[in-house]
């Protein structure tokens, strides 16, 4: 095998020593040297851990549609930060900016992700009401 | 100031720094509430804790352990245990991340995921590494710790993709490496419930899903023939602090190249209603030349400790088996 010494060894040899790890090795999924951007609807958000999935419609140059799913943060922090499952209806034209997975499937993680306008998906208030983990006051 | 920027100063820290960042801009009141706010070690003497219906110092309730802290102190720092509130302030406007750079192979934009440090609640804490004393490095590793780290190191490489079971315990939802002992911040999610009743404290780690049971009952550890992921813990109080002695941890766990003759030692104390000042010690004497000890604080997050279900979209270890499969048949 020619696979790079990865995020196996991040647990066994290191440990916490870099504790900045993610759930699972990004690079190992995804391809830095496939960056893609693509606009479609929502057709099902997967709110789930360790990452949520958006899947989305996208209109290919030929007018056929192909469905991609892209990977997006730990519903977890995304909660915290105001977004629920509920604030991305079925329908909703977001834009991702992000990298497609190394296997060539219709997979990809999501570095940024707007709505149309240039609103921030997981930023900006997309679930009104929503508490982000704002400091408590003082008593 | 707009709302993106304001998230990320809205930790403690983060409104500490801006509060002396900005200084004058910002009313004169709220530079004095926070700023005027004891350090959570001046309290330990004189805070009394409320007691548990069954007479334990009380630690109950949703804590956050995240920190920008890092375990080992720069070298350039030298002796210097803690910063200035105005050094503080200069690594808050340099968005200071301690020892955790940005994840190198992360293909998000930090701050949209929640995964910037910066938007993390911090309990205050001036300090230049979680290691104390005047050195903050962890001590040298003798030469049979070296000898065997590297060898575990040279017989993972280059199958870290041959199968699920080569893939790290975290990537695997089996634990997560942060969760301890010793329980230290990781990217996010850094929160944890403390429950007590009689006998036992519980520890609920949002990361995976692990629930530490501790008795305190003084009954002995498991025979050194069961080795556990976490270790087997015990815990007792002395005076209010909480005393966790935790040993029984299997090779297969290290923590900074640690054996399974680690020896974790951690002491929980409240120092105020909104702080838990958390230190523990590690000896291993198959590892290091001496033991070591660092702090953190923890302080209250809002909100509760949310499911993490793990196993439930874990499409991550699939898509990377899949991956390595694809570059493999791209290379043959």
């Amino acid at each position: 095998m020619k696979m790079k010494l990865g995020a196996a060894l991040a647990f066994l040899s290191i440990a916490a020593a870099a504790p900045a790890f993610a759930h699972h090795s990004f690079a190992a999924e995804f391809d830095d040297k496939k960056p893609i951007k693509l606009r479609g609807k929502v057709t099902k958000l997967e709110f789930i851990n360790p990452h949520s999935w958006i899947h989305i419609d996208v209109k290919n140059p030929d007018g056929t549609v192909t469905n991609w799913a892209v990977e997006g943060g730990s519903p977890n922090a995304l909660f915290r930060l105001g977004f629920t499952r509920d604030a991305l209806p079925i329908g909703t034209e977001i834009l991702v900016d992000g990298y497609q997975s190394k296997d060539g499937s219709n997979r990809a993680v999501g570095k940024d992700l707007t709505f149309t306008d240039g609103r921030r998906l997981f930023l900006g208030g997309s679930a009104p009401g929503a508490q982000g983990d704002a400091p408590e006051e003082k008593k | 100031m707009n709302r993106s920027s304001n998230r990320r100063v809205r930790g403690w820290f983060g409104v500490l720094i801006l509060i002396m960042t900005l200084g004058a801009a910002l009313p004169a009141a709220a530079q004095t509430s926070v700023l005027s706010k004891p350090a959570p070690a001046e309290n330990r003497d004189t805070w009394t804790p409320q007691r548990t219906p069954d007479g334990q110092p009380d630690l109950q309730g949703v804590w956050t352990n995240a920190s920008s802290i890092p375990m080992e102190r720069p070298k350039n720092l030298g002796a210097k245990e803690f910063y200035t509130p105005q050094e503080a302030a200069v690594f808050g406007k340099e968005g200071y991340r301690g020892d955790r750079a940005p994840l190198p192979e992360a293909h998000y934009d930090m701050s949209q995921f929640g995964i910037d440090p910066m938007q993390a609640k911090f309990a205050p804490n001036l300090r230049t590494s979680l290691i104390i004393g005047p050195d903050g490095r962890i001590p040298p590793m003798l030469p049979e710790a070296v000898k065997r780290n590297g060898d575990r190191a040279a017989k993972a490489k280059g199958h870290d993709f041959d199968g699920p079971e080569n893939r790290p315990l975290q990537e695997r939802c089996i634990v997560w490496a942060a969760e301890g002992p010793p329980m230290l911040p990781s990217t996010y999610n850094n929160n944890l419930e403390i429950v007590q009743g009689p006998g036992y404290v519980a520890i609920l780690s949002e990361m995976i899903h692990d629930v530490r049971l501790i008795p305190l009952d003084g009954r002995p550890h498991v025979s050194p023939d069961i080795r556990l992921w976490r270790g087997d813990s015990r815990g007792h109080w002395e005076g209010g602090t909480l005393v966790v002695d935790t040993t029984n941890f299997t090779d297969q766990t290290p923590f900074h190249g640690s054996s399974k003759n680690l020896h974790v030692i951690e002491r929980f104390t409240r120092t105020s209603k909104d702080t838990i000042v958390y230190e523990f010690t590690l000896d291993d004497s198959s590892t290091w030349v001496r033991p070591w000890t660092a702090q953190l604080v923890m302080g209250p997050a809002s909100g509760g400790i949310f499911e993490y279900a793990c196993h439930e979209g874990n499409y991550g270890i699939a898509n990377s088996l899949s991956a390595a499969r694809a570059e493999e048949k791209k290379s043959n």
